[in-house]
C-alpha cells in the first residue's frame, strides 16, 4: 500500500509535469517520469515482462523519437507556445479537471468496493504468459491491431502527399 | 476458419489487392477502386450466404465477437454505406489511390462494432473505425481539411481516453470484459456508475449527441464530400450498433442508471441539431447538424429500452443513410471541382437539372420526415416506441424536432426551386455518382411506399439481439 501511494503520488507529478512544463523537451521528460513509475506498478502487480516492455519500448524507442520530432521541428524557432487566445481557458479546465477528478477520487473513498478475486492465469506476467495471450487463440485481436498499424502506414503516405496531387485536378473518368 | 468471419476476412482481402494494385499501376488508380468494389461486393455476398446458412448466433473468441443477425444487419449497412461514398469519390485524382484502402479500413471497424461483444473488441472497433477517418478527414490537402484532422483526431484521441479509463472501471466493477456477462445488479455501484458514465461519454461522442457535439460541424465541413457521406452514414452506424448492444446487452436489468440520462440526451440532441440547422448557409454544416439530430432520433430507441425501439433503430438507419447518400450525391454534382455547396449555389438549381432537384427533394423531404419517404416510416416506428415504452416526453420531443427540423430542409429546398435570370450552367452527370443518386433515391421512396421487407429483415435482427 505505501509503495502504491508513493508510486501514484510520483505518476501524477509526472502526469501534471507533461502538460505544464513550458518546454516540449520537458514535457518529454515528465512523461518519462510517469511512464517508468507505471512500470513500477506493473511489478508490483507481477506483470514482469509487461514492465520490462514498457520501459523499453516507451522510455526507450518512443521517447527518443518524441525528442527526435521535437529538436527537428523546434530547430532555431522559438518553440515556446504562443499565449493562449481565449482567456482564462486553462484555469477553467483545471478547475474542472479537478472537480472531476476530486469527484472520482471522493467516490472511491467514500464507498470502498469489495474485491472481486479473479484469480490469475498460469504463468501471468512473464514472456510465455503474453505470448499465449497475443499469440494463442484469441489472435485476432493481435491481428485487427496489426490492421490498425498498416492504417497509420497509409496515413503517413496520405498526409505527406507530394502537393502536385493534392493540388485539385479536374475529374477522371473511367468512361474516358 | 469457420464461415462466420469471412464478411471481415473479405475486406481485408480487399485492402491488400487494392494496396497491391496501387503498387503495380502508379497512374491508373482506377484498379483500386474496382478491387475495393469487388471486396464489397463479396463481403456482401459472405453476408446474405452466413445469414442464410443458418448458423447464427455464433460466438468466437471466448464470447468477444457474437455473429448474429443483428451484427448481420449491421454489416449490411455499413456495406451500403462503404459503396456510397466509394461511388461517389469514384477515381477522382483529388483523394488519390488511397481513398478506397482507408474506406475498407474504417469498414472493417464498423464491422467489428456491429458483433464486439466484449470491451476489447468494442474498443478495436471504435479506433479501427476512428483512425481511418481521421486521415480521410485531412486528405484534402491544406486548409480546412487539414483543420478538420487535426481537430477530429484531437478530440478523438480525448474521448477515446474517457472510452478507455470507464471500460477499466467497469473491468474493475465487473470482474469480466464480456459485455454479456456483466451482471448488473451484482456490479459494485459508484465504481461501476463512473466507469458506465465514462464509457457512454466516449461512445455518444462518436455518435455526435449534444454536448460533445462541437467536432461534427467542423470535421464535416472541412473533409472531402465523399469522406463527410462515409462519416455521416457509416460512423453513425458503427457507434448506434456498438451503443445498442453495450446498454441492451450489458447494463438491461439496470436501465434506471442510464435511461433517463440517454433520453433526455435523445430530446436536447434533436431539438438543438435541428434548431442550429436552421441558420447554417453552408450545405455540408446544414447537413452536420441534421446528423446531430438523427443521431439524438437514434437515440430515442435507445432510451425507449424496448423491443420495439430496437427494431425501429435498426430500421431508421436505413432510411436516414440513403437520404444522406442521396443528398451528398447531389451536392458532389453541383460542387463539382469545389470542396462544398454553399446555399447560394443551389439557387436556380431546378433550371440546371431538374433530375438533381428531384433527387434533392425527396433526400430532404425524407430527413424532414414526410409521408411517402423512408424517413416518415423510420420517425413513425421511432414514435411508437417512444409511446410504447410510456415515455411521452420523449415522443413530443421527437416530434417538435421533427417540425424544426421541416423549416430547415424547406430552406434549400426553396432555394433550388426559385428561378434565377439567364441561361443556367448545365451539371454534368458522373456515371458512379448518377447510380448512388438513382438507387437511394428509389430506395427512400421504396421504403416510404413498400417497407415490409426491410421491417420483416430488421424485426428478425433485433428479435435475435434481444433473446440473447
Amino acid at each position: 500500500m505505501t509503495a502504491f501511494i508513493i508510486l501514484a503520488i510520483v505518476a501524477l507529478v509526472g502526469g501534471i509535469g507533461v502538460v505544464v512544463a513550458p518546454e516540449p523537451v520537458h514535457s518529454a521528460l515528465f512523461l518519462i517520469v510517469s511512464i517508468i513509475s507505471l512500470a513500477l506498478f506493473y511489478i508490483l502487480l507481477s506483470a514482469e515482462f509487461l514492465a520490462a516492455a514498457q520501459v523499453i519500448i516507451y522510455a526507450g524507442a518512443i521517447m527518443v523519437l518524441f525528442l527526435f520530432v521535437v529538436t527537428l521541428l523546434t530547430a532555431g524557432k522559438e518553440d515556446r507556445e504562443p499565449p493562449e487566445s481565449l482567456v482564462g481557458q486553462r484555469v477553467t479546465a483545471g478547475i474542472l479537471a479537478l472537480l472531476a477528478g476530486g469527484g472520482l477520487a471522493v467516490l472511491g473513498v467514500v464507498y470502498p468496493s469489495r474485491r472481486i478475486p479473479l484469480g490469475l492465469p498460469a504463468q501471468f506476467g512473464n514472456l510465455r504468459g503474453m505470448g499465449n495471450v497475443l499469440w494463442g487463440p484469441d489472435f485476432l485481436y493481435l491481428a485487427a491491431v496489426a490492421m490498425m498499424l498498416l492504417t497509420g502506414a497509409v496515413g503517413v503516405l496520405v498526409v505527406n502527399r507530394p502537393h502536385r496531387l493534392a493540388e485539385a485536378n479536374p475529374r477522371v473518368e473511367e468512361q474516358k | 476458419m469457420t464461415l462466420a468471419l469471412w464478411p471481415e476476412y473479405a475486406v481485408v482481402l480487399g485492402v491488400l489487392a487494392t494496396m497491391l494494385a496501387g503498387m503495380v499501376s502508379r497512374e491508373r488508380t482506377i484498379w483500386g477502386y474496382w478491387t475495393t468494389l469487388a471486396a464489397l461486393a463479396a463481403s456482401g455476398v459472405f453476408t446474405i450466404i452466413l445469414w442464410a446458412s443458418g448458423s447464427l448466433p455464433r460466438s468466437l473468441l471466448h464470447g468477444g465477437l457474437s455473429i448474429d443477425a443483428f451484427s448481420m444487419a449491421v454489416n449490411g449497412l455499413v456495406l451500403v454505406a462503404a459503396a456510397g461514398a466509394l461511388l461517389i469519390g469514384w477515381n477522382d485524382r483529388r483523394y488519390g489511390g488511397d481513398f478506397p484502402i482507408l474506406v475498407l479500413l474504417a469498414l472493417l471497424g464498423m464491422m467489428v462494432l456491429g458483433m464486439a461483444n466484449n470491451f476489447i473488441a468494442l474498443f478495436i472497433g471504435i479506433e479501427m473505425l476512428s483512425l481511418p477517418l481521421y486521415i480521410l478527414a485531412a486528405s484534402g490537402g491544406e486548409g480546412l481539411s487539414t483543420e478538420a484532422g487535426l481537430k477530429y483526431l484531437l478530440l478523438g484521441a480525448f474521448s477515446s481516453g474517457t472510452l478507455l479509463f470507464g471500460l477499466a472501471l467497469l473491468y474493475g466493477a465487473a470482474g469480466t470484459m464480456v459485455i454479456t456477462a456483466v451482471v448488473s445488479p451484482h456490479l459494485i455501484l459508484p465504481l461501476a456508475g463512473a466507469g458506465l458514465a465514462l464509457t457512454l461519454v466516449g461512445l455518444i461522442f462518436k455518435l455526435g449527441i449534444v454536448p460533445f457535439h462541437m467536432w461534427i460541424p467542423d470535421v464535416y465541413e472541412g473533409s472531402p464530400l465523399p469522406v463527410t457521406t462515409y462519416m455521416a452514414f457509416g460512423t453513425k452506424v458503427g457507434a448506434a450498433a456498438i451503443l445498442m448492444r453495450f446498454l441492451f446487452f450489458g447494463f438491461s436489468l439496470a436501465s434506471g442508471w442510464w435511461g433517463p440520462a440517454i433520453g433526455y440526451l435523445a430530446v436536447l440532441t434533436m431539438i438543438a441539431g435541428n434548431l442550429i440547422a436552421l441558420a447554417q448557409k453552408d450545405m455540408k454544416r446544414l447537413l452536420a447538424y441534421s446528423g446531430i439530430a438523427n443521431a439524438g432520433y437514434l437515440l430515442v430507441g435507445i432510451a425507449a429500452h424496448n423491443m420495439l425501439g430496437a427494431q425501429a433503430l435498426l430500421f431508421y438507419l436505413l432510411p436516414y443513410g440513403l437520404s444522406i447518400l442521396a443528398a451528398f450525391a447531389v451536392l458532389a454534382f453541383v460542387a463539382g471541382d469545389e470542396e462544398s455547396v454553399s446555399l447560394d449555389q443551389l439557387t436556380g438549381l431546378y433550371q440546371r437539372s431538374p433530375g438533381l432537384a428531384a433527387g434533392m427533394a425527396v433526400a430532404f423531404l425524407s430527413l424532414a420526415g414526410i409521408p411517402l419517404t423512408g424517413g416518415f416510416v423510420g420517425k413513425f416506428y421511432l414514435l411508437q416506441a417512444a409511446w410504447a415504452a410510456h415515455e411521452p416526453g420523449l415522443a413530443v420531443g421527437l416530434v417538435v424536432a421533427a417540425m424544426i427540423g421541416l423549416a430547415a430542409y424547406i430552406r434549400p429546398l426553396q432555394r433550388s426551386f426559385s428561378a434565377v435570370d439567364g441561361t443556367p450552367a448545365p451539371i454534368r452527370w458522373p456515371l458512379a455518382g448518377a447510380i448512388v443518386l438513382v438507387i437511394s433515391v428509389i430506395g427512400t421512396i421504396g421504403l416510404g411506399v413498400y417497407p415490409a421487407p426491410v421491417v420483416h429483415i430488421v424485426n428478425h435482427s433485433a428479435a435475435f439481439y434481444w433473446l440473447h
